[in-house]
């Protein structure tokens, strides 16, 4: 009922009254303008750009732990590593070099002799011990699934030989295990744990203050214990921005200091800008349009002519110049020429007339080619296959293209376990910084793996991985490198790919941020970075 | 009022029992692999059977289901695949971001919108009103990350006097919540209008007139409080909407909500932590759903709960 104009209420409310609704009302409205009026008023404040002493760095993926067993991805391990420290790290021109270790040496084919270096601790003050080293091996090597662990072609046992030294042992000649022992991070024994841990101190140049894991932001600060040079910079806040346009735009606000795994769009939007700096370097990881390597014998696609005639129907300097706008570097081998003892073995010519003579000749004329892709594999990933699809169509060669979303079903078609496909757009990460690292994981695949659809692709072709696995296990690093190249020409001849390009590591920082090193493996030294007063 | 509030709540349990089995279900069903997605792309299949035991996802769905309720009824709601912590936590961690910007945007949405639509309704069918009318419409036919965008670059770029991203500093919240606001105030501006139109144009109200009551108690004490029960609805659900995250505004601003949070769960197929969102989410709304039934009686005494009209 609507109340009476003349039944005024009571403007103040007695103490013997019981709550009336109007007064509710009141309160509520004046609980709600509050709500509303209190987060406004406060606009006075601060605009989110970093102090003096504080570099933020903006990551486009949620760091959901400092630890890298399963989380391992390029940006990650700049924050990682400022925390928890390896016994070597890949720096500069991809050299090994020494960290938590001063000596690190193979002694014998599957023998490397390793010393900790004097005083290291960890930032409670503890010292780093061997036991820390061979419990960080053994819980590496129970994580189900982990990245790092593909890299290995076994993990070594550990045998302790005094208070810092120890040896590595393993079954067969690792000839790159002072690179892949980079990725295991120490931290003590007693806090290891078969998982990526939440908590816990690490020995390197900063310690965490703050963590919200959950929204993927952390604030580190300088350790004080630290056993090597200081860090230059005191704070460094990590916020996870997962709108590109939005890292941008705090970024140019000043919001964020640096920026890292930038798309050609965004690069280009940036370049020029005052008070930015966008810098770059070759990368080591390789994007492929590869071939699908389970085609039974007769297919046309099994046929390395075909697969060959196919590769002149691709411009690629176009797709290099137009779609990924100067971004990448077309391939000239069968992995990045970053990665050491990579060797350019041939290059991709823009021939149509070419394709369409060779398939015409070959009897592979009218193909239908499928290609499937996940959403985000590469930047412009969509562009870049649209493209390949006009070019196909121009010597008659009619395309599909399938496109999955995050988290579906690629595998089971990578598998061919969900149906057939011709052309994957697929990337291979070069995480070690050599180049046997990932033709190993390319192309070293047996018929046993193949049994459980574990190649990559289905490429197998045993001829490539006995002359892998010799190169794998030469301990003369000369006859190594010999060896390596060789096989590098007979993987080319097998025409795995129809176009691949080696996308440029790049990130965009405010002109106040000096000294960052960007790596080719898209990582940098945090401690070494300046911001300038 | 007792009985009537217990059959509410039992519809609410019921409401959020079908949900959770619901999206249960429907995860399995879609396309894509949890193994997969927490896998490094080198695993083997070997590597994926392991993880599948680990997460349980080897047993048949009936089995999963079972261990699901069970779960459920002791409060463990499993632990995310991609964070390594209980999903329950994870959620909860990014509750409080999403609750501040769905107050904020709720509460300025109330403060303009409900002026402005008695504003409109008292000038119904001029030009001003319809100019009005054109521009709040306009505001919530622009595509929300648009509006967000623009509002970035001009007060966080051109006049760099608020945040770009996260939540920092209380400032953090405005452009959030103003990007919020602009899609929700043509719908409660033009229903405060509708309402207040047709309060203005009752009978009792002429008779108030006739009275002599002066407009401005005409409006606000007749014609607002008779518009008061739908104002509330309309309200109510668009808060339950918000409390769902707000998922595009929450991506541009890099706000750490729960709606980017669904995002990252989907993407990595994490289950418990899709199920953890939903459970807390839904649960919410339906909170809130039920208070706003609660609340009518405060605004329309001739509403009493459990009873027929």
């Amino acid at each position: 009922m609507t109340p009476s104009p003349h039944h005024a209420p009571p403007d103040r409310l007695s103490p013997r009254e019981p709550l009336r609704r109007r007064t509710l009302l009141r309160l509520g409205a004046l609980g709600g303008t509050g709500l509303a009026l209190g987060p406004l008023s406060a606009c006075a404040g601060p605009t989110g750009a970093p102090g003096p002493g504080t570099l933020t760095l903006g990551l486009n993926r949620s760091l959901v732990s400092l630890d890298n067993k399963l989380n391992q991805f390029d940006a990650a391990v700049t924050v990682q590593r400022a925390v928890r420290q390896a016994l070597t790290r890949i720096g500069p021109g991809m050299r090994v070099q020494l960290v938590l270790a001063d000596r690190f040496a193979m002694t014998e084919p599957t023998v490397w002799s390793v010393r900790l270096r004097a005083g290291v601790r960890y930032s409670d003050g503890s010292p780093v011990t061997v036991e820390d080293v061979a419990t960080a091996v053994e819980m590496y090597g129970k994580v189900n699934g982990s990245f790092l662990l593909g890299l290995f072609p076994e993990l070594p046992t550990v045998e302790k030989t005094g208070e810092r030294t120890f040896r590595l042992h393993t079954r067969r000649p690792v000839t790159v295990l002072d690179r892949l022992m980079a990725n295991i991070h120490i931290t003590p024994a007693a806090d290891n744990r078969p998982e990526e841990l939440q908590s816990g101190v690490g020995s390197g140049p900063y310690k965490v203050i703050e963590a919200n894991s959950g929204a993927g932001e952390y604030t580190l600060a300088r350790n004080p214990r630290y056993w090597g040079r200081p860090a230059h910079v005191y704070t460094v806040r990590v916020r996870f921005v997962p709108e590109e346009a939005g890292r941008v735009i705090a970024l140019r606000s000043g919001e964020l200091d640096v920026v890292d795994t930038l798309t050609p769009d965004s690069a280009e939007q940036l370049t020029g800008l005052p008070g930015v700096i966008v810098q770059e370097t070759s990368g080591a990881r390789i994007n492929q349009l590869f071939y699908n390597f389970r085609k039974p014998r007769g297919h046309p696609l099994a046929d390395p002519r075909v697969r060959r005639a196919l590769t002149y129907a691709v411009d690629g300097d176009a797709l290099i110049r137009d779609v990924l706008t100067d971004s990448a570097e077309e391939a000239q081998g069968v992995v990045p020429l970053a990665l050491e003892g990579a060797i350019p073995t041939g290059g991709y010519t823009y021939d149509p007339g070419r394709a369409r003579a060779q398939l015409k000749a070959l009897g592979a004329e009218g193909l239908r080619i499928r290609v499937i892709w996940e959403s985000g594999e590469f930047a412009a990933d969509s562009s870049v296959m649209e493209a390949v699809a006009d070019m196909f169509r121009d010597i008659g060669v009619r395309t599909s293209l399938l496109q999955f979303e995050p988290g579906g079903d690629i595998l089971k078609w990578r598998q061919g376990r969900a149906g057939d496909w011709d052309v994957i757009g697929n990337g291979f990460p070069g995480t070690t910084g050599q180049a046997l690292t990932s033709l190993q994981g390319m192309y070293g695949g047996t018929p046993e793996r193949e049994r459980t659809r574990d190649t990559y692709m289905g490429y197998v072709v045993p001829d490539v991985q006995r002359r892998l696995e010799d190169a794998a296990t030469e301990t003369d690093a000369t006859a190594r490198a010999r060896k390596l190249a060789d096989v590098q020409h007979t993987i080319w001849n097998t025409w795995p790919s129809l176009w691949a390009f080696a996308p440029k590591t790049m990130l965009a920082r405010r002109d106040r941020v000096h000294d960052l090193g960007l790596l080719k493996l898209n990582s940098y030294d945090l401690s070494a970075v300046r911001l300038e007063a | 009022m007792a009985t009537y509030l217990a059959r509410r709540i039992g519809q609410s349990l019921l409401a959020v029992f079908l949900t959770l089995t619901t999206v249960f279900l429907l995860l399995r069903l879609a396309p894509g692999d949890p193994a997969a997605a927490y896998a490094a792309p080198s695993a083997t299949a070997a590597d994926l059977a392991r993880i599948r035991a680990e997460f349980g996802l080897d047993e048949p769905l009936i089995t999963q289901y079972g261990i699901f309720l069970r779960d459920l009824c002791t409060g463990n709601l499993g632990t995310s695949y991609s964070f390594h912590a209980s999903a329950f936590q994870v959620v909860m961690d990014r509750l409080p971001y999403t609750i501040t910007l769905a107050v904020a945007a709720i509460a300025v949405t109330t403060v303009v919108a409900v002026p402005l639509g008695v504003w409109m309704a008292r000038r119904a069918d001029t030009k001003r009103e319809l100019g009005t009318n054109v521009l709040t419409i306009t505001g919530q036919s622009m595509p929300d990350f648009w509006t967000g965008m623009m509002l970035l670059t001009v007060f966080a770029v051109l006049l760099p006097v608020l945040p770009a991203s996260g939540f920092t500093s209380w400032s953090g919240l405005v452009l959030p919540t103003v990007t919020v606001a602009v899609l929700q105030l043509a719908l409660v501006s033009r229903l405060v209008r509708r309402e207040m139109t047709t309060a203005l144009a009752a009978p009792y109200t002429t008779v108030a007139r006739s009275r002599g009551v002066s407009e401005r108690a005409l409006t606000w004490r007749y014609g607002l409080r008779n518009s008061a029960v739908p104002l509330v609805t309309a309200l109510g659900t668009r808060f339950a909407a918000l409390l769902n995250g707000v998922v595009v505004v929450e991506v541009v601003f890099g706000w750490p909500g729960v709606g980017s949070l669904v995002v990252r769960a989907l993407e990595t197929r994490d289950y418990p932590l899709i199920q953890a969102t939903v459970l807390v989410t839904a649960t919410l709304a339906i909170l809130v759903q039920l208070l706003v039934d609660l609340a009518y009686p405060l605004f329309d005494p001739r509403v009493r709960l459990g009873k027929a009209a």
